[in-house]
């Protein structure tokens, strides 16, 4: 064998044993989660609000209804924002100003989760005096709308153009070409694109700790402290008494089915757009 | 004759002028944004400011007891395990997407990628969950078995639990690896067929071809993403909260338990009663968020050249 042959077959094998390894990794968190997970489940775990300091028992119902409630009310606050200026950005490419957006939006996909709490305290909790579920969705709410305007953007774009000059020729305005047609075909994709932001922001917890801040009960008010999945599973991991952090492990494997149910979702949604087009 | 506009004319007006000016507020809205942020922390982080000044950046003490802070040790501990995280995920990154571009087939292709895809969607605390309760311990019998092997009394002594900037950098380093693997990989992809073709008619193995023919193409790409994967790490907030150790003190060796801007703002900020020591944490916000948009855009700056080219 040459030196370059042998180089090619050493640097073969070293390629496929990193992904082997990758595999390897993720294998090994999953299992982590599912077995330590599934092990504390019960039927307790998903109805009941936390148990008193020093009783066993209890669950995690007040997070479960906290994720649910602030990561839709985030959505819902961000989702028109989000889509309007993808909008804008996919109708006017080209354009100076589209381009600083669309860089403003990658850039602010980039501002770690923790600036974003920061932000979320000094911005709303110190102006309402208060905690509150609110407060926390409108920082998720800054999260979800980078990611949701680069998607609706990147959707729009794969609009074929002769659709769109089609209904420009029937003498149809900007406005009604975008909803009526660009919008209209591009519908699952940016459906699809809304369930994977949702499914980013619903695992967030630093953007919560200084905004929702949790609470120990089953809270429905959005103006009141709220728990959520992943601050709870926080402030159990982080906690000395082995119960909790074993609820800790329980509320990780229900946070990552409830991701992985978001992301199914979005995938699929996706594949049927791929479909239709071929 | 001159027909008067109808009235689905007109409201069609309204709808489109309606829909401009939605448009026009959202995108204005998000530029906002990046300002509202740097106002709103440049603001709350006054009394900060007005206690150290500049040199808030560079003090190497940070003491909540006397009041005294300063930013160098989170600025060395985000820099440590930023880098450190990069340097040991780069290698695989770079390999994962070789093999899924070069290697694998399809069927081979596809799950791996879903998997990197399910890796990448995981919460960040469940990273730092799974840190703290499987990665830590190990990382603490190491500690014991490096100390005895250095001979070191202390690090046996007092290493042995296992938090601190050693166990941050290979969570981060696992974190990243999706995020690097796949830009790395959406790169490698657009790489034209038949320039690696060509090198393969000239008698290239496939290693040769990859090696000088294809890394060169992705080179400015694939610093861009890495550049991008650094941002990523730097501002990683939970997961190294969780395991790094909430050290004060300026680390001395990787051992020690440490802070990262981001992590002295998790485990601190709703102990800090005094407005001092609010505005100093406020203050590493906002270096962060500076840090974090330079980062950003730079690194959106080196992919889009690298593409056009």
């Amino acid at each position: 064998m040459t030196p370059r042959k042998l180089k090619n077959s050493v640097m073969g094998f070293l390629v496929a044993a990193s992904a082997v390894l990758l595999i390897a990794v993720l294998v090994v968190i999953v299992w982590h989660i599912f077995i330590s997970g599934v092990k504390y489940l019960n039927w307790n775990f998903f109805t009941k609000a936390p148990a008193p300091m020093g009783e066993s028992g209890g669950g995690v119902f007040n997070a479960i209804v906290g994720t649910f409630l602030i990561t839709l009310v985030a959505a819902a606050i961000g989702t028109p924002f989000g889509m309007f200026a993808g909008i804008y950005v996919a109708e006017h490419r080209g354009r100076r100003f589209a381009d600083v957006v669309r860089l403003c939006a990658d850039a602010l996909q980039g501002v770690p989760s923790i600036v974003i709490g920061i932000f979320g305290y000094t911005f709303l909790v110190v102006r309402f005096r208060s905690y509150s579920a609110l407060s926390a969705s409108i920082a998720l709410a800054f999260m979800f709308v980078p990611t949701t305007t680069r998607v609706t953007e990147e959707v729009l774009n794969l609009v074929p153009s002769g659709l769109k000059e089609a209904a420009y020729a029937l003498g149809a305005r900007q406005s009604s070409v975008v909803w009526n047609v660009s919008i209209k075909t591009a519908a699952a994709g940016i459906t699809s694109g809304l369930l994977t932001s949702m499914a980013r922001i619903a695992g967030e917890t630093a953007p919560l700790l200084f905004t929702a801040f949790g609470s120990r009960y089953v809270e429905w008010n959005m103006l009141r402290p709220m728990s959520a999945l992943p601050l709870q599973i926080f402030i159990y991991a982080g906690s000395p008494y082995p119960a909790l952090q074993q609820q800790a492990w329980s509320a990780a494997f229900v946070l990552v089915l409830l991701i992985l149910l978001l992301q199914y979702s979005a995938k699929h949604l996706i594949a049927r757009v791929l479909r239709v087009k071929a | 004759m001159v027909t008067q506009p109808s009235r689905s004319d007109r409201r069609e007006l309204v709808h489109e002028r309606i829909f401009t000016a939605a448009g026009v507020t959202a995108a204005v809205a998000l530029v906002t944004t990046i300002v509202l942020f740097l106002l709103e922390l440049f603001i709350a982080s006054r009394a900060s400011r007005a206690a150290f000044g500049l040199p808030f950046l560079w003090r190497s003490e940070w003491n909540p007891v006397t009041e005294k802070f300063g930013a160098l040790p989170m600025i060395v501990g985000t820099l440590v395990t930023g880098f450190g995280a990069l340097l040991i995920s780069t290698p695989f990154a770079l390999g994962i997407a070789i093999f899924l571009a070069d290697y694998a087939d399809r069927k081979l292709a596809e799950p791996i990628k879903y998997l990197i895809g399910l890796l990448g969607g995981l919460p960040s605390v469940i990273f730092g969950l799974w840190g703290l309760f499987v990665l830590v311990p190990i990382v603490s019998k190491f500690e014991v078995w490096f100390g005895k092997l250095v001979g070191s009394e202390a690090l046996v002594a007092s290493g042995t639990t296992g938090v601190g900037l050693l166990a941050a950098i290979l969570l981060l380093a696992i974190m990243i690896l999706p995020f690097s693997a796949s830009l790395i990989l959406e790169s490698l992809l657009v790489v034209p067929t038949e320039l690696k073709e060509g090198a393969l008619a000239l008698g290239a193995t496939k290693w040769d071809a990859i090696q000088n023919v294809e890394l060169p193409y992705v080179q400015k790409s694939t610093v861009g993403a890495l550049v991008l994967s650094l941002g990523r790490a730097l501002g990683e907030t939970m997961a190294v909260t969780m395991v790094i150790g909430n050290g004060m003190k300026m680390p001395t060796t990787l051992f020690d338990p440490a802070n990262t801007l981001a992590s002295a703002i998790a485990n601190q900020f709703l102990e800090a009663t005094s407005p001092v020591y609010v505005g100093s944490l406020i203050q590493l916000a906002l270096i962060l968020f500076v840090i974090a948009i330079i980062i950003n855009i730079v690194a959106r700056v080196i992919l889009r050249r690298g593409v056009q080219q």
